[in-house]
């Protein structure tokens, strides 16, 4: 079964814009929620990077990051509560325990945690669109004029662990075919198959790249770069230009802006300690409809359903 | 049903534990009056009026300071930026910021986790930072550390004679005076006072930190060797010489290396000096002050202040 994170080719919006364009535009809606403390902005930039997922078919890869960033989300409030003492409302004494020392659970530590568990889960919905809806190929390939070791790097990665994980699946398919009254497979006998057949792979991917030239430098000595793939492949550098770009660099742009003005003129004014300080201000409120507003961008009229949503 | 009878008793054994180990709901119940000080500038000049109130089993230095005047916090709450308003920033070329003792202690720990069990006197300073980041002990929160001890548990007290003749008898009723238990010189863990003529003192390893400035001993005066005595000289807050004292000038002071107990120093240039300082142990003139020097039956608290930034 494939990941819900799996890029799948869409026809969308989003799907069809630049790299660039589609990095900027979530990774502007990702930095509100590290720029700002405000819960209405934080809850505003998880909703709007949600909406971007849906609005271009990404529903499976948000639904999932959702359920882990809200779990991680109670995990981090759970913690801060436990390991933070501050905050003048103490709701509740535990006493001393074993390595904690002193543990008081106040309402600014669980407001705080709820803030910072906020971020993480809007940072992990914002990853997860991107993962879902920007093909890693072109990011890769808009990469590779800038780094381009790492890039191939990357790329191996980006297809020899999915691959490690569909060996994983078949792996335990097959043991569970032997029947109930088969001994379980160990973890360690499936880590072990699994480590040795990667190396076989990677001998392979070795043998393979070798055969086509990767390890040689370019015959034109003086540009001293590395031939990182065939020479009319390079043609295609600036062909995946699209007509959406103006759009998610333009939104991309609004989002920041408003982001930074709202911060200068003290719409983020939320403080956990060592009193629970809201801080809802006007400015507040319009940064969070921008936000939210932005996660629209990607919506097409009469987009098709993508098959993984 | 069995079972639910089963969860029924687990739970009450486990709320029974709970209880046990100190747990509950709220801030839980009174244990005892604290009083709390702000004031700038060395104690100088106070912002808010003293406040004695009942403390919480919860309770921290940070709470109560929260509860009784308005604060600002950075570092996730760990650290007091400002009180009322009067922020930590540069004034002058000078590093301000603020500082808070516990019955006349500097904190090993920051504010918000500091626990408070009742009898504690705490006090916030807003002061000039730029000659000393540390002062570590100060003598404006007498009857304390004597009466009621520091960081969480009391302390006896060794008065150690050197030289001082009557002043260390007048000492020694001061302090009993105070609530302190008095033992013999060297018990290990007491807080010690030294009490005698510098040329004496300054052969003790801790009172031999004020000769090395108050970046090492926290205190804003030195002893100038003016050839056959000593003269007490009051610094400002900058570390500068601000006033020179006459050879019968006394001195009370407090300093204090890493986590051993507190020294406290009665001396002064001359055994007349050492009396002065002497008959300041007590409440009213000690108060406020992070340490006292006398001459002539005049006071004047230290450091000297020297007209900076305000």
């Amino acid at each position: 079964m494939r990941s819900p994170f799996a890029y799948v080719p869409g026809s969308g919006p989003l799907q069809s814009a630049s790299p660039g364009a589609a990095v900027f535009y979530l990774g502007a809606l990702v930095a509100v929620a590290f720029l700002y403390s405000s819960p209405a902005v934080l809850a505003a930039a998880g909703v709007g990077v949600a909406l971007a997922g849906h609005s271009a078919g990404a529903d499976r890869a948000v639904r999932a990051a959702l359920r882990m960033g809200l779990t991680l989300a109670l995990l981090i409030v759970a913690v801060n509560a436990l390991v933070v003492n501050r905050g003048e409302t103490v709701l509740l004494r535990l006493g001393e325990l074993p390595l904690l020392g002193r543990v008081d659970v106040t309402a600014e530590a669980l407001a705080a945690g709820a803030v910072i568990g906020l971020r993480a889960a809007a940072a992990m919905v914002g990853f997860a669109v991107y993962s879902a809806c920007v093909d890693p190929d072109r990011v890769l390939r808009a990469l590779r004029p800038l780094a381009g070791r790492s890039a191939l790097t990357a790329a191996l990665i980006s297809r020899l662990v999915p691959v490690a994980a569909a060996d994983a699946a078949r792996l335990r398919d097959a043991s569970r075919l032997r029947g109930p009254a088969a001994a379980p497979l160990g973890r360690a006998a499936l880590v072990r198959r699994l480590t040795a057949g990667s190396l076989d792979r990677a001998v392979d991917v070795a043998a393979t790249l070798e055969l086509r030239g990767y390890s040689l430098t370019r015959p034109d000595a003086a540009r001293g770069g590395v031939l990182l793939a065939p020479p009319g492949l390079d043609r295609v550098r600036g062909f995946f230009k699209s007509r959406y770009d103006a759009r998610f660099y333009a939104v991309g742009a609004i989002v920041l802006l408003t982001a930074i003005a709202g911060k200068v003129i003290g719409a983020d004014g939320f403080h956990a300690y060592p009193t629970v300080e809201p801080g809802f201000e006007p400015a507040t409120v319009v940064v969070a409809i921008v936000v939210v507003l932005a996660g629209l961008v990607p919506w097409r009229r009469g987009t098709p359903r993508r098959s993984s949503a | 049903m069995g079972r639910s009878r089963g969860t029924a008793v687990a739970s009450g054994l486990l709320c029974a534990a709970l209880a046990a180990a100190g747990c509950g709901l709220g801030p839980g119940e009174g244990v005892g009056e604290v009083s709390l000080t702000v004031t700038r500038d060395f104690g100088a000049e106070r912002l808010a009026a003293p406040v004695a109130e009942g403390a919480r089993e919860s309770d921290t230095v940070m709470r109560v300071l929260d509860r009784n005047v308005s604060i600002e916090t950075r570092y996730g709450g760990a650290f007091v930026q400002s009180i009322d308003g009067l922020a930590g920033e540069r004034q002058g070329g000078r590093p301000y910021d603020w500082f808070f003792y516990v019955n006349g202690l500097w904190s090993p720990v920051g504010a918000a986790e500091y626990p408070l069990r009742g009898g504690e006197s705490i006090w916030w300073d807003y002061r000039d930072w730029s000659a000393s980041t540390r002062v570590s002990a100060l003598v404006g929160a007498w009857p304390q550390p004597f009466a009621d001890g520091y960081e969480g548990s009391r302390h006896a007290t060794a008065v150690e004679c050197r030289g001082g003749g009557a002043s260390c008898a007048l000492v020694r009723e001061r302090l009993r005076d105070a609530g302190a238990d008095l033992t013999a010189a060297g018990a290990a863990g007491a807080i010690r006072v030294l009490v005698g003529p510098w040329a004496r003192l300054r052969a003790d390893d801790d009172a031999a930190a004020l000769e090395d400035g108050p970046e090492a001993s926290g205190i804003y005066a030195e002893f100038a060797d003016a050839g056959g005595g000593f003269r007490l000289q009051g610094l400002d807050e900058e570390g500068e010489p601000g006033r020179d004292f006459g050879f019968a000038a006394g001195l009370v002071a407090a300093t204090r290396r890493y986590g051993a107990p507190p020294v406290w120093l009665v001396t002064g240039s001359s055994a007349a000096g050492v009396r002065a300082a002497a008959g300041l142990l007590d409440g009213a003139r000690l108060r406020d002050r992070f340490a006292v020097a006398t001459e002539d039956g005049e006071e004047t608290p230290l450091p000297i202040p020297g007209g900076g930034p305000r």
